[in-house]
């Protein structure tokens, strides 16, 4: 039997595995699963760590995530408040930019490994390395600059500052947020992470039109990974829809794996990337909360019946509620693990 | 005159061009049509055509919704005062964010398209406890309360929707208030506005201002 980390390798190199990875980006679960509330659980990167590693090896997925909450990159930036809750994530709760002069006076770190927020994630990712001893990856989670700016202004005050602000602020800030996420990915690397997921939720097609895509948001992508390498880089649908943009995303970058959304068509994003790119598929995991054993059943069968034809396919989730009864992630995964098999004929 | 000013104002709407489509409000009434007949011939008219494209055939996007709204509440706020006798109301909504969602975005939008459909608004912001949205809607006399929520937790938690919910039974006002959600979660499982406690759900927030208005047209009925 492969590991998941073989069988990630498999299909970025175009072989087929035994069977599709599958991927399940539980989160907040790590801390019921240590009987920890939630703020306590992500104050020390060892209990995240713990977490994950337990939720991997009960459920037999095939990698961890290397990451908190998605508000813990504003922390990075320099927000001082985060909100906690007892049954979801973490929310920003400091805006780091309230006022124009604050973009021109947003400092970016010029060391991650100095912001002590960021040092707990670093040990998080080294100690399930260590544990893990290359044989489950471990993926971050990196926002793009196009879509950073919302975590610093919130998404009302970034889209005012998009559609209708200055141009130049918007450059100035938008020049910031790349030099923070490249130097990010870069520390995230030093970690130790194995996969990077770039995200941009505010670039999908559910929010800018095709023409602001083109305009603003794809130079900022080519920006943001210029000369980094992208082998390790999964562009990361972030809860909108991203299909309009495979082809452009496929010719004009080094990209070439797709973390599409449940809303995507999976047959016409195979289509799009037409063998040329990993394709990783997301199920509805919102559906999750309250759908039956056969629908789940159902509907991994249809995701895997239509992705696994010719490889080059991850079944995965979006970023699983809390609410998600522990049954249905089981029947969730057994489920992706027997459909997912692949037969000597490559069916 | 009126079609052509309101295909002026759509196209620059739908580029997402503040300044265009003001001027074209601006050349409007200049040309002598009234601030009635713009709001109600080429505002509103932009945003329910701007519905049909999102239904029909996904081309509009939540940035043109956010700059439609925008606009319609600037220029409703402007042309309001100015019309020859005072609009009548379709109604008081009493909006907000659930307690420990602090994504305002939904609401905004909301709120936008609903003053340009002469629906009186309350704004109560982010992060609002269930109890203060009653007694806000108790306070205006509004007859829904629309409670916008980013993420799963907030949606179904214990202090979202389901508490307003049972504050009003608890308080009888349920003949008298109903209750409508809006936002991601609910987009991604079209049943769970029922599950929360509400009477019902914007697929996106410009028809939301459609939803408001049947639920209030249930209440006088």
């Amino acid at each position: 039997m492969m590991t998941g980390m073989e069988r990630l390798q498999a299909v970025m190199a175009g072989r087929l595995p035994d069977r599709v990875p599958v991927l399940c980006n539980l989160l907040d679960q790590g801390a019921r699963e240590l009987g920890m509330g939630i703020r306590e659980y992500y104050s020390r990167g060892e209990n995240v760590a713990e977490g994950q590693l337990r939720m991997r090896e009960k459920y037999g997925y095939d990698g961890v995530v290397g990451m908190f909450y998605v508000a813990m990159e504003a922390e990075f930036f320099g927000c001082r408040s985060i909100v906690y809750a007892d049954d979801g994530p973490p929310n920003v709760g400091h805006l780091v930019i309230s006022r124009p002069e604050d973009i021109e006076t947003l400092q970016v770190p010029e060391d991650f490994n100095e912001i002590p927020r960021f040092r707990e994630l670093a040990t998080c990712i080294r100690i399930m390395k260590e544990k893990l001893a290359g044989n489950y990856p471990v993926t971050c989670l990196v926002t793009g600059s196009f879509s950073l700016p919302a975590l610093l202004m919130g998404i009302t005050g970034w889209m005012e500052l998009f559609l209708c602000g200055d141009p130049a602020l918007r450059e100035m800030l938008l020049e910031k947020c790349s030099l923070f996420c490249r130097r990010q990915i870069a520390a995230l690397r030093g970690a130790g992470a194995d996969l990077i997921a770039y995200t941009s939720s505010v670039a999908t097609s559910n929010i800018i039109t095709l023409r602001q895509f083109h305009e603003l948001a794809l130079p900022t992508i080519i920006r943001d990974l210029d000369g980094l390498g992208t082998g390790d880089i999964i562009y990361f649908n972030g809860g909108g829809q991203i299909n309009p943009h495979l082809k452009i995303l496929l010719e004009r970058t080094d990209l070439r794996a797709f973390y599409i959304n449940p809303f995507d068509s999976l047959s016409e994003a195979k289509l799009a990337l037409d063998g040329k790119a990993l394709l990783v598929a997301a199920i509805n995991d919102i559906r999750l909360i309250d759908w039956a054993a056969e629908k789940i059943e159902s509907e991994v069968g249809r995701i895997m019946e239509q992705g696994k034809q010719g490889g080059g396919f991850v079944f995965s989730t979006l970023m699983m509620p809390l609410a998600i009864p522990e049954q249905n992630i089981r029947v969730m995964l057994e489920a992706a693990y027997r459909h997912g098999c692949y037969h000597q004929d490559g069916t | 005159m009126g079609d052509a000013h309101l295909s002026a104002y759509y196209d620059a709407v739908f580029d997402t061009d503040r300044d265009r489509a003001l001027a074209v409000v601006k050349r409007a009434l200049d040309e002598g049509v009234s601030p009635e007949e713009v709001i109600f011939t080429i505002v509103v008219p932009c945003m329910e055509k701007m519905i049909g494209g999102m239904m029909t055939d996904s081309l509009v996007t939540l940035s043109q919704h956010f700059l439609a709204s925008q606009i319609a509440e600037e220029v409703a706020d402007t042309l309001i005062p100015r019309f020859k006798t005072a609009p009548e109301m379709q109604g008081h909504i009493v909006i907000g964010t659930s307690f420990g969602d602090f994504h305002g975005l939904g609401k905004k939008i909301v709120s936008g398209c609903l003053r340009a459909k002469m629906f009186q608004v309350t704004d109560v912001g982010i992060n609002v406890r269930p109890e203060r949205f009653v007694e806000e809607a108790l306070a205006v006399g509004a007859q829904v309360i629309g409670i916008s929520s980013m993420m799963v937790h907030t949606a179904v938690g214990e202090h979202g929707p389901r508490r307003v919910r049972e504050l009003l039974r608890e308080q009888g006002l349920e003949d008298r208030i109903r209750i409508v959600v809006g936002g991601a979660p609910y987009r991604f499982h079209d049943t769970l506005y029922r599950e929360v406690g509400a009477d019902a759900w914007g697929v996106t927030a410009i028809e939301g201002a459609d939803v408001i208005a049947r639920l209030i047209r249930e209440i006088r009925s």
